[in-house]
């Protein structure tokens, strides 16, 4: 059959419908946080495009303008333009956010290969280590965290990386020790697989699989979180655009009407978290109906 | 079920939310906003503005400052004499007065005071023991203060909170209290015109009339103090009427729609209070006077004050504020305001270009001043880099990390604030550029001719002559430019319409007593 | 009930460890904080010598290993000494501050409960209608708004251009406490002394804190609700009490819902550590004077025995909340493995 493009789409496309009519809404929500997180990385990409100003210019126009004409959300008390500020900002917010999952994963996981894997005393007192900081409010912790470490990037990204561990850790352990009892695994033992050998080529693969899920959540607790901790002014160095930042700088306009410094950060922050977890919550539904009922 | 009777209970809890508002007393109670705090609740302690302000309507001073003024009229002393090396200032008391609980007040009294003051070394006793020698008592009615050196502004000391009288009898002689039920009677009484009868710290403080007072009663009954977390509240309550007065600190652009109220009265006052740019001059880069002009003539304070604080407060020239005898703008003769021309010619005779730019960090810190700090440094880096020879890394830290950074020689160039500990223009230079203070400040500033003409400033009683050599010391700052001044605060006071009798000084002392209701 | 007992004892001496961990963890992350606090406490103009003899009072130059004994030992009796910034004890900062927290979860959690186990019912009832699918949405939307961001928007909206609401403090400025405080939970005090007015005002005051927290967390409990209320109404009995042709709401809210809701309740003890890190940030923007704003409020200033303090004070909240739960849970279902 020759290759025609409009079949090709066509054939993408059904597919793609298919799925939706497979997975009903699950498939939808996918999709849409799929196109939110999308959107919001090629602001991140793409910044210099996207944005009319630069986001420290503090002569783009009049004093506090509201949203309109050149100035699509206004500008702010120092002159400068709120919408450029937004389209930098994802790109702190973004790299925190990733970054904390990342590490956060990193460890999580290795520490829950190893302790799931060998338990002894190790285990024992590794998950309670991992337990009581999971029961704490994660915020508090990374609000201490941050406080120690100073304002900058790194810290910020290690301040919120911290209280994400316990996660990945409980869920690795556990996978890890269903798995250890699996017939494959035995068998694996059975002709002398050495302890890391198995570990990694038969346990790592099958948790990793899980943790899917749970890290395009954990980036989007992640950007709730570091938005706190900026808008509580622990996070950043000034000279960073970050949308909590901002969001505290706009509160003390609260009452003199200046209404869109508060809301448009506030709302990136909200829909770029909704723009994961829609992510998450789609993928879990679609690759493991069960995992999030409960 | 249990959820039909929860609905219920919550319904009967709405009802109760909307019965009506009871109405106030028929006392004249004055209700005062302010976001301050306080700090501490012992003269011998207390050391910043807000506390001050509250005990200089608990207690009295052997002088004060009448409301509003700036000059020194008798308090608890009737007058007094100064020896001719002026090293021994006598204080003759006023005659008959009794603390709250009968214990007569002499000079017993303000000996055991000060004394107290000294043995328990609290934060501001500096202020006495730096330059009180003795106290003795000279008979019932007359104390004499014998001091290590002649000061010329020893009465504005003697003005001031740590000098305050307090009772013998209720005062615990070898502790500072940490709160008011600590108290024989639980209650800061002193010899000023209010008592205070409740204190919750960070909610309310109220003060009542003191009957004992031996001075004109205040025009009101009752002030009561409410303390709010955030001006964005405070200003509210404002305008709904709520409270009567509000004072320190509003955010500019509230300021801006509050002076543009109908409803809502201003009342504004040159504050004492400065800010300004320190540099780390004994260290590289900024051990090179050229350097620290460069930068100082690259500073637009209109523009700062324009964009931060919405046109309010005002540019300041000299380190010595607008309002203080011997204050010159000595700043703006040398060189004006965003003066980008001087700013690179300097900049070039170091060696620098557009090509090769000056770079050093610039640090503020970011609550301490209030939340307008980071965008006065924001700008203040678009000012110097306008230069184009200049990159400004603009850096942060909280209140105790920037102590620690700029006692550390961390910081080459960072942002302070100063109220002043006595009103004098010696503490105005002398903390800044004198060899002790400076360090303290991490400004690292030492020139033996500068710390003699300090010396001479302290000891030389002729204003005239004074004068001239605060003068001569503020051109001599556009020189070597330890430091360079921004702005200074202004103060801004918002009344209902109907209250009167509020005088704002230059001084940061507030009465309470004339206000009232029209 | 010795299987209970037992349970119950473990359950206790599981949470000593807990505690201990972050315990360490809060002493340790604080001595490396960089800053002086020391220098802090005295203001600016304090000479060097004054600031190190403070530094020996506090005992802050001694070893760290002396320093971790006596944080202990202070921690056992509950007392974390002074303030290094106020002139004030810990303890009654703390004391002073606590109950204006319990107050804000208290109401946030009624919120947080009524909302979300309401409409998780009532969506689980519609099952794939639109109301359900709009309530799910909600589910997942409202989770995803930052708590603090939602606190300004309704304090936009409510306090300033509907202008309807106070948008900050427990009271208005014209309502003193200092004449009707007790116990410090504003609610119980104005009603002890029969203030009605000032009781109103408490209320509307906490109307918009309390909302906010609630709603956010309001989201997990819709979404909890909906699926154990999905697994309740294919139960045999339910459908039997359908066939006897009881009230098909009587069904629904009162036979399904009670059964779906204890598993609801288990979760509710993993997140009380959510409604406290919310509260946190409530206290913050509404200038609610907790706990929460206590403790951001000192990290600015360093101030060591507070912010150790605080943080000691909701671990132990934390770990108590989720022994107690845990416990309830193992009385209400009989089925928990002990």
């Amino acid at each position: 059959m020759r290759f025609s493009p409009a079949a090709g789409i066509g054939l993408v496309l059904s597919r793609f419908m298919g799925l939706g009519r497979k997975y009903g809404v699950e498939w939808w929500i996918l999709l849409a946080g799929a196109l939110i997180v999308l959107a919001i990385l090629s602001m991140a990409l793409f910044s210099g495009v996207i944005a009319p100003f630069n986001p420290y210019n503090q002569n783009t126009g009049p004093q506090l303008a509201p949203p309109g004409g050149k100035h699509l959300m206004g500008t702010d008390n120092l002159q400068r333009d709120v919408w450029s500020r937004i389209v930098y900002g994802s790109q702190t917010i973004l790299r925190v956010a990733v970054l904390a999952a990342i590490i956060s994963s990193v460890f999580g996981i290795i520490l829950g290969l190893i302790s799931g894997f060998w338990g002894g005393i190790f285990d024992r007192v590794l998950s309670l280590i991992m337990d009581s900081i999971y029961s704490f409010p994660g915020l508090i912790l990374a609000i201490a965290f941050a406080a120690m470490l100073g304002p900058g990037v790194i810290n910020i990204t290690l301040a919120v990386a911290v209280i994400y561990i316990p996660t990945y850790f409980r869920l690795v352990r556990g996978q890890t020790l269903s798995i250890k009892e699996e017939l494959y695994v035995e068998a694996a033992r059975a002709i002398g697989a050495s302890g890391p050998t198995i570990l990694w080529k038969y346990i790592f693969p099958n948790v990793i699989a899980t943790t899917v899920v749970v890290y395009t959540l954990n980036i989007a607790d992640a950007i709730m979180i570091e938005a706190a901790l900026t808008y509580l002014g622990l996070g950043l160095p000034p000279d960073i655009v970050d949308w909590g930042m901002d969001l505290a700088m706009g509160k003390k306009f609260l009452p003199s009407g200046q209404w869109w410094l508060i809301t448009f950060p506030g709302a990136m922050v909200s829909i770029l978290a909704l723009g994961f977890t829609m992510l998450g919550e789609g993928l879990a539904e679609i690759l493991n109906p069960r995992l999030l009922e409960r | 079920m249990r959820i039909a009777k929860f609905l219920l209970l919550v319904l009967v809890i709405a009802a109760l939310a909307f019965l009506p508002a009871r109405s106030f007393a028929a006392k004249e109670t004055m209700v005062y906003g302010t976001t301050e705090k306080v700090i501490d609740m012992d003269p011998a302690n207390a050391y910043d503005f807000h506390t001050w302000e509250i005990f200089y309507n608990i207690y009295q001073g052997l002088l004060r400052y009448p409301p509003g003024k700036t000059n020194l009229v008798p308090g608890l002393a009737k007058s007094y004499a100064i020896s001719a090396d002026g090293k021994e200032y006598t204080f003759k008391l006023r005659k008959g007065l009794k603390f709250t609980d009968g214990t007569p007040f002499d000079a017993h009294a303000v000996k055991w005071s000060i004394d107290r003051v000294i043995a328990l070394k609290g934060d501001p006793s500096w202020l006495v023991t730096d330059f009180v020698d003795h106290v003795d008592v000279v008979d019932k009615d007359a104390v004499k203060f014998v001091l290590k050196n002649p000061v010329a502004y020893f009465p504005s000391l003697v003005a001031s909170c740590p000098y305050y009288p307090v009772n013998p009898k209720v005062y615990p002689k070898d502790k500072i209290i940490r709160d008011p039920s600590e108290l024989k009677g639980g209650k800061l009484v002193g010899l000023g015109p209010y008592r205070a009868v409740s204190f919750k710290r960070d909610q309310e403080i109220v003060l009542e009339v003191n009957p004992n007072f031996y001075g004109e009663k205040p025009k009101n009954d009752q002030v009561v103090i409410r303390y709010f977390a955030d001006a964005t509240t405070m200003r509210l309550a404002l305008e709904k009427g709520e409270i009567d007065f509000a004072f320190k600190t509003l955010n500019p652009s509230d300021i801006n729609d509050l002076q543009k109220s109908k409803t809502i009265q201003t009342i504004k006052a040159q504050g004492p209070y400065i800010r300004y740019l320190c540099f780390l001059s004994d260290t590289p880069p900024f051990n090179e006077k050229v350097l620290r002009q460069a930068v100082a003539a690259a500073v637009n304070r209109p523009k700062v004050i324009e964009k931060v604080f919405l046109g309010q407060n005002a540019p300041l020239y000299s380190m010595v504020p607008m309002g203080m005898w011997s204050h010159i703008d000595a700043f703006k003769t040398a060189f004006g305001d965003g003066n980008i021309a001087k700013s690179r010619e300097l900049l070039t005779s170091r060696g620098y270009s557009e090509s090769k730019q000056f770079a050093f960090d610039l640090w503020y810190t970011p609550s301490h001043y209030g939340d307008t700090e980071v965008d006065v440094a924001a700008v203040l880096k678009d000012q110097l880099e306008a230069t184009g020879m200049m990159k400004v890394n603009v850096k942060s830290a909280e209140w105790a990390t920037y102590r620690d950074q700029w006692k550390n020689k961390q910081m080459p160039t960072f942002l302070l604030g100063w109220y002043p500990d006595y009103i004098d223009p010696d503490n105005y230079t002398a903390a800044f550029a004198g060899t002790a203070g400076s360090r303290g400040l991490g400004i690292y500033f030492s020139d033996p001719e500068w710390d003699k003409k300090f010396v001479e400033g302290q000891k030389e009683t002729d204003l005239k002559k004074r004068t001239s050599l605060y003068k001569e010391i503020q051109r001599m700052w556009t020189n070597e430019v330890p430091t360079a001044p921004i702005f200074q605060g202004t103060l801004y006071l918002f009344a209902q319409t109907d209250v009167q009798g509020i005088m704002l000084s230059p001084t940061l002392q507030f009465n309470y007593g004339p206000i009232h209701r029209k | 009930m010795g299987n209970l007992s037992r349970y119950v004892i473990t359950r206790v001496l599981l949470t000593i460890p807990m505690v201990f961990i972050l315990l360490t963890t809060v002493f340790v992350v604080l001595r490396i904080m960089p800053g002086d606090p020391v220098g802090t406490m005295l203001g600016g103009h304090a000479p060097e010598s004054v600031i190190e003899k403070k530094k020996e009072e506090l005992g802050l130059n001694r070893p760290m290993a002396i320093q971790y004994v006596n944080y202990l030992w202070q921690v056992c009796r509950l007392d974390f000494g002074d303030s290094m910034v106020f002139k004030q004890r810990v303890t009654k900062a703390i004391t002073e501050k606590l109950p204006a927290t319990i107050e804000l979860t208290t109401f946030g959690m009624i919120i947080t409960i009524l909302l979300g186990v309401l409409l998780g019912a009532y969506a689980a009832d519609k099952r794939r209608s639109p109301q359900d699918n709009f309530i799910r949405l909600y589910g997942i939307v409202i989770f995803c708004i930052p708590v603090y961001w939602l606190g300004l928007m309704l304090q936009l909206i409510f306090g300033i251009w509907l202008d309807i609401l106070p948008i900050a403090g427990r009271t208005g400025p014209r309502v003193f406490a200092s004449t009707f405080e007790k116990t410090g939970f504003y609610v119980l005090d104005t009603i002890l002394v029969r203030d009605f007015s000032a009781l109103r005002d408490v209320l509307i005051h906490l109307i918009l804190p309390s909302f906010t927290l609630g709603m956010v967390l309001s989201g997990i409990f819709v979404r909890l609700t909906r699926a154990n209320m999905l697994d309740v109404l294919k139960a045999d009995y339910i459908l039997a009490a359908e066939a006897r042709g009881l009230k098909h709401r009587v069904i629904v809210y009162k036979h399904a819902l009670k059964n779906a809701f204890i598993p609801v309740l288990t979760m509710f003890g993993l997140q009380f550590a959510l409604l406290m890190a919310g509260a946190v940030l409530t206290e913050s923007t509404f200038s609610w004077p907790g706990m929460g704003r206590l403790l951001v409020e000192r990290i600015y200033l360093r101030d060591y025995p507070t912010i150790q303090g605080v943080i000691i004070m909701f671990a132990l909240i934390v770990a108590m909340v989720s022994l107690i739960v845990d416990i309830i849970y193992a009385i209400v279902d009989p089925r928990i493995r002990y």
